[in-house]
């Protein structure tokens, strides 16, 4: 599948000089005079490595600021890089922004032949693809008005038909899926489909992990001007994803008041799938989670349990206690009680978990603990939701 | 490189339209700009003044002006251009890879190109009011004019890079051209400065190209070599600079706009 190298980028990285006060501008001009590194400067792109392959989609995720606008500036050329360097072998098509350079009193017909004639096509080329173009932006007759009277969906419709008649080897772009109705994104969609299904090679930025899953086979998730996680795109949007969910939990402190009386029930020990629990274990979609846990009964009767699995930001997905289900610890010494659960092919849907775990008196109406752990379900999956509900097609 | 071609005819074009978009007459101000203020100086300086120079007593003062007062436009218009080019295009350069010294280069060939229209107008109606006009002074005035746009691209070049570090250079260009209007010969003679003086105007490489267009168009005495190749050598010297000015900074715009 993977064919020659498209892109590579060796120790890329991004410093911007300080340039608020005139004599901060000054300076930087003398060093670049000079030919020297600028020092005063802040860096919103870690050097880092990236290579693509013909064929091989990347995305690029990661929350606003990250620098993943940065990182297409320096492949594009656009942005000089402050370290490493960046080689490019093939035709670029870069959608940056869409209808960038369009020129409010122009026609967009006109609008149409500047813009490709800056993204590098010949007069002859543009006026034999000026058709398909404006078929596909399909804005009628207003493609003989000056751009200034057209609503900001009609300027990225054909902002968009331009770079399809480009036709270039590695297509960048940056957020433009978001604009525009929702009948032009799916043919935006379709077409760039299309574009990666005829071994066009796609850098993608986008903020809709739909968007990214869809188009792309690779992703780097850039956090803080860094790379947080790169491979596979499920794997690096999900991990992704589960970090917003954790974001997003409000902080729960461990542990509900305990009663005032030293007569508590507390947990001892818990293991997750045999190890001692930590946060971030890891689980393939459909394994099994068993939980161990040791409860201190302080008058030696057999305790309860309630164990649930919330989602990271705080949504329940199910809960149980053992009372309910009638199950009794184990006791492996005085005052000690072992509880064993084991959720066989758990149906939860890759994303942000956690295993919250609290121990009960033995009539399981006090609750003396929260604990909890976070963990990840990883697979492939495009399904939607929390859990996969068994079903059938008929 | 064909392309390249075609994008800096339409960079060219762009600059020429931002001038006239949505006027009546459009290019027609072009021609008819020029020979309105042709005749303004012509009423002015001849009736009013009666203004008559040394050098060639029998001209009319607005002929004597008219055949160095165009190309001076077209070099100080292409420079005013310039300082503000890289600002304008800003929106465009984060987005789309350019060759960016198409855009001074552009500012100063639209500038040339208008003036240089408006000079063939005014020409041709000193022409036709019985000024005489040597035959064979279009052979001198273009190698000069030529050194005239040497000069001009290599300052824009200069100009328009600055500009992205330095907020207020357009407003120095400005002032420094209102300058070097007064410090060339255009609207005096050398001859009408005191003695001592004259020698210092061979330092400015505008005077070899001011007296060299009036010896090719009206015959008056040539400039001294000596102010011909302070022209030569400054249109090298700033070419040269303004390339390599140009070069180093223009990769780092971006982060400046």
């Amino acid at each position: 599948m993977s064919g020659a190298i498209l892109l590579e980028a060796k120790g890329l990285g991004k410093r911007y000089p300080r340039t608020a006060t005139g004599r901060q501008r000054l300076r930087a001009l003398w060093h670049l005079l000079r030919g020297l590194p600028e020092r005063d400067a802040v860096e919103v792109l870690k050097p880092l490595d990236l290579e693509v392959r013909r064929g091989e989609s990347l995305a690029v995720i990661g929350e606003n600021g990250a620098g993943k606008s940065t990182l297409l500036k320096l492949i594009t050329g656009v942005l000089a890089p402050s370290s490493g360097e960046v080689r490019v072998h093939g035709r670029i098509g870069a959608l940056l922004e869409l209808g960038a350079g369009f020129h409010p009193e122009l026609t967009g017909r006109e609008n149409v032949r500047a813009s490709a004639l800056l993204h590098g096509l010949g007069a002859a080329e543009i006026e034999e693809r000026m058709a398909a173009i404006l078929d596909f932006a399909d804005i009628g007759r207003a493609v003989d008005e000056p751009v200034k009277h057209y609503s900001s969906g009609m300027v990225v419709r054909l902002g968009f038909a331009v770079v399809t008649a480009l036709r270039p080897e590695l297509l960048i772009t940056d957020e433009v899926l978001a604009v525009g109705d929702e009948s032009f994104q799916k043919k935006c969609i379709a077409w760039l489909e299309d574009y990666v299904a005829a071994d066009g090679t796609l850098l993608l930025v986008s903020h809709s992990m739909y968007h990214v899953q869809k188009l792309c086979r690779r992703a780097i998730w850039l956090k803080d001007g860094a790379v947080a996680a790169s491979g596979e795109v499920f794997e690096v949007t999900q991990a992704y994803l589960a970090y917003h969910e954790r974001k997003r939990a409000p902080r729960t402190e461990a542990g509900a008041a305990p009663p005032a009386s030293g007569e508590i029930y507390r947990l001892l020990a818990v293991r997750l799938n045999g190890a001692p629990a930590r946060d971030g274990l890891v689980l393939e979609q459909g394994a099994e989670l068993a939980l161990e846990a040791e409860v201190h009964s302080p008058d030696d009767r057999p305790p309860a349990l309630a164990a649930g699995i919330v989602r990271l930001d705080g949504t329940p997905v199910y809960g149980l206690s053992s009372d309910m289900d009638g199950a009794r610890p184990e006791r492996i010494a005085p005052q000690r009680y072992r509880f064993r659960l084991r959720f066989v092919a758990l149906p939860l849907l890759p994303g942000g978990y956690t295993v919250r775990v609290h121990p009960l008196d033995p009539e399981a109406l006090r609750l003396f603990e929260t604990a909890e752990w976070a963990f990840t379900v990883r697979g492939a999956s495009r399904e939607f939701g929390l859990v996969r509900l068994p079903h059938r097609w008929e | 490189m064909n392309a390249r071609a075609e994008l800096f005819g339409h960079f060219v074009r762009q600059e020429l339209r931002r001038r006239y978009l949505g006027t009546l007459a459009a290019g027609g101000w072009a021609l008819l700009h020029p020979l309105i203020q042709l005749a303004v100086y012509a009423t002015v300086f001849s009736v009013i003044f009666a203004a008559r120079m040394p050098e060639a007593p029998e001209l009319p003062f607005a002929a004597w002006l008219a055949v160095a007062f165009w190309p001076w436009l077209a070099f100080s218009e292409a420079l005013q251009r310039a300082a503000g080019v890289i600002h304008e295009q800003a929106p465009l350069i984060g987005k789309v890879p350019l060759p960016l010294p198409l855009l001074p280069a552009a500012a100063v060939v639209a500038s040339f190109l208008l003036h240089g229209s408006g000079y063939l107008a005014v020409l041709l109606a000193l022409a036709l009011a019985g000024i005489p006009l040597a035959p064979l002074g279009i052979a001198l005035a273009l190698p000069l004019l030529a050194l005239w746009f040497a000069l001009a691209l290599g300052l824009a070049l200069l100009v328009s890079a600055l500009s992205v570090f330095l907020r207020d250079l357009a407003q120095v260009v400005q002032q420094l051209l209102l300058l070097a209007f007064f410090l060339t010969p255009i609207f005096y003679a050398r001859t009408m400065l005191p003695e001592s003086w004259r020698p210092w105007l061979d330092l400015n490489p505008l005077t070899g190209l001011v007296e060299g267009l009036r010896h090719a168009w009206l015959g008056v005495p040539p400039p001294s070599p000596r102010a011909l190749a302070v022209s030569i050598v400054a249109a090298l010297v700033l070419l040269w600079l303004g390339s390599l000015v140009f070069r180093r900074t223009s990769r780092h715009f971006h982060d400046f706009l």
